[in-house]
């Protein structure tokens, strides 16, 4: 591969990668602490409609954070049936997916009707790293990007840290395997678990921001395009470990920069054979990957009563 | 004693359980009423006059499916008509929904897209009161009509013009999916590069969906990447991610589709291949109102101006003088409809 394909397919990778990976290590601090939240598409277009609004308001800077808050709002909603209602995790984020998306949607759609909305706002500037954005092959991909991707660099290790290193993390994780062993060790699990998912709702409400304040300066419906969906299984495929889902968005980022390039050198390739390939790389992983670590024991499980 | 308690424990487990998943169902349809309610607004003064609109895309993507507003606006500005507009995703959505409006005593329903003509040759027999028209397609019935445009005359024209700006040689063409029109429309912007240049490239490629803008980008990237300077995009709302592509690098220009897209990126877009839908939205439903419809194949081209190619301010400043006044002459040939038709593939 010439280097400059190259160097345009790893900074595609890395784009491609980012909504993916905000969202994705959201969802596997959830799941860690046994709640599986598939409401994430939903908190990704509410956050990317947030992040319009608050661009066109005030810039692109606090439509990012705007995209975090309406992410957690969503979450919230989520965590109110789980949590107080003792609801069905899978039935909850079901409903809660197509409230995120329906309602920005028809949001939109009324501040389009009414003419209030402009088409395009303000992005994030990329800011090269001195230094680092000089390195041959990875330089620009990794160190000439905007904020929130470097933002990631520090959440990453970061919430490994926080899971494996501290007590909240070992409760955290307790919480996904035997709720009833964190209980009786004097911690509330609704409260864990709370914790969790507003937090994977912020990461999820800054994926969908990252569409609109770092890719695409605008927003439309039904832009968030799956990504949630894709961004659970990345979790499973990671095998639920942080370094398994930085793997896993690599990958999946990958594989999408590959679909654009294939088009653009016009490979003789049917492109929706190359659109379907994310897909079947999912199902092959999975497969491969079987049992190799499980899901958290009580991933799903709603908790008994007294918890 | 100890039987009864038995017996009422698992009953009470058992209603409350009914009693949380009637809740968790009631919420659910709760909210895909939300999401039928809000997309389905209807406005206007109530007349025997209505018409509904269903597009496969949020009207918002200022080309395709925010054209047919538009045309759906006017009908309601024109004529005075009642108006509703849904906004649909698969084939059983299309049917339900040309039911729906059949039932309710629609008199025009607009499935906005070729897509729709099988969905209207099925449900129009069952309302017969009801006119159905499909913008696109061949599909015809009593009261079925297609609308027909020549989209590949000013997409020919756009590819004379790319050619003619292009510096690399190199101009790509990005659409959602591979429909036929979409297909034609192509092949014939390919046409007119090869009429200018005929040693360029033109690579066609597909987002795969309409609505991915971050797809549509990173497809425009891609293909910037691969030497492209001239884009032809035809991909509604996924294809504004092309113009942000076009926005952050330079010397890259984009050519729009469907409706006027030259304002988006202003130092960036060439011109648009529009389709003045509310003309044609308005014709039909003249018609319809008037009692003189008759369901058929309705034509529009560049003759009718209709169909045509809109150059944007930039253009004259970007493209060679010389290839311009060939874009006319080509252009005045299709108008007086004396235009030999070098495109090959399905006509849309």
């Amino acid at each position: 591969m010439p280097t400059a394909v190259l160097d345009g397919f790893l900074e595609a990778t890395v784009r491609s990668a980012t909504p993916l990976a905000f969202a994705a290590l959201g969802e596997l601090v959830a799941e860690r602490s046994g709640v599986m939240n598939i409401g994430l598409e939903g908190a990704i277009a509410a956050g990317a409609l947030a992040a319009f609004l608050g661009a066109q308001i005030a810039g692109p800077e606090i439509g990012f954070v705007a995209g975090g808050v309406a992410g957690a709002l969503v979450a919230a909603v989520f965590a109110f049936f789980v949590l107080a209602l003792r609801s069905q995790q899978i039935i909850v984020g079901a409903a809660v997916s197509m409230l995120g998306i329906g309602l920005s949607a028809s949001i939109h759609r009324a501040m389009v009707s009414a003419g209030a909305s402009t088409a395009q706002v303000q992005t994030l500037a990329s800011l090269p790293v001195p230094g680092l954005s000089t390195l041959p092959v990875v330089g620009d991909a990794l160190f000439a990007q905007p904020i929130s991707t470097y933002l990631l660099y520090f959440l990453f290790p970061l919430t490994g840290w926080v899971l494996y290193h501290t007590v909240f993390g070992v409760a955290l994780r307790a919480t996904g395997e035997r709720p009833l062993a964190v209980v009786a060790a004097g911690h509330s699990a609704a409260k864990i678990q709370l914790a969790a998912l507003i937090f994977g709702g912020v990461l999820a409400g800054l994926g969908g921001a990252t569409l609109v304040v770092a890719q695409t300066g605008t927003f439309s419906d039904g832009m968030s395009a799956g990504r949630g969906f894709i961004a659970i299984a990345i979790v499973a495929l990671g095998r639920w470990t942080p370094r398994g889902v930085v793997v896993g968005v690599l990958v999946f980022g990958a594989v999408s920069a590959l679909q654009f390039l294939a088009q653009a050198m016009a490979w003789n390739v049917p492109y929706t054979l190359v659109l379907a390939s994310p897909y079947v790389l999912t199902l092959a992983a999975m497969a491969i990957f079987r049992g190799s670590r499980t899901a958290p024991a009580a991933l799903g499980q709603p908790l008994d009563g007294g918890l | 004693m100890f039987t009864k308690r038995a017996k009422t424990l698992p009953d009470n487990v058992f209603r409350l359980l009914n009693a949380r998943i009637v809740f968790q169902l009631a919420t659910l349809f709760a909210v895909c009423w939300l999401q039928q309610a809000c997309g389905g607004k209807s406005r206007g003064e109530a007349t025997d006059f209505r018409v509904a609109l269903l597009t496969p895309g949020p009207i918002s993507d200022q080309a395709w499916n925010g054209g047919a507003y538009n045309g759906l606006l006017r009908t309601r500005d024109s004529l005075g008509a009642k108006i509703s507009h849904i906004q649909v995703k698969t084939p059983s959505d299309f049917e339900e929904n040309f039911r729906q409006y059949g039932a309710s005593g629609y008199s025009l329903v607009i499935g906005h897209g070729f897509e729709f003509q099988d969905a209207a040759a099925r449900v129009a027999p069952d309302y017969p009161n009801t006119v159905y028209v499909t913008t696109g397609g061949e599909t015809v019935r009593p009261n079925v009509a297609a609308l027909s445009f020549a989209f590949d005359e000013p997409s020919f024209l756009a590819g004379m013009v790319a050619a003619s700006v292009s510096r690399s040689g190199v101009v790509a063409c990005i659409g959602g999916t591979e429909l036929p029109p979409v297909k034609a429309s192509f092949e014939a912007f390919t046409a007119g590069v090869h009429a200018i240049k005929p040693a360029a490239q033109v690579i066609v490629t597909y987002v795969g969906n309409w609505d991915d803008m971050g797809a549509g980008k990173e497809q425009a990237l891609a293909l910037i990447q691969r030497g492209a300077d001239v884009i032809f995009q035809n991909a509604d709302a996924a294809g504004l991610g092309v113009f942000q592509a076009a926005k952050e690098r330079l010397g890259i220009f984009v050519i729009g589709s469907n409706s006027n897209q030259n304002e988006i990126a202003p130092a960036a877009v060439l011109g648009s291949v529009v389709i003045d839908l509310p003309h044609a939205f308005l014709l039909v439903a003249r018609e319809v109102q008037s009692g003189t419809f008759t369901g058929r194949v309705i034509r529009f081209g560049t003759r009718d101006n209709v169909v045509r190619w809109e150059p944007s301010v930039l253009l004259g400043r970007r493209a060679v003088a010389r290839d311009l006044q060939r874009v006319d002459s080509v252009q005045a040939m299709m108008r007086a409809g004396a235009f030999a038709r070098p495109i090959t593939g399905a006509r849309p």
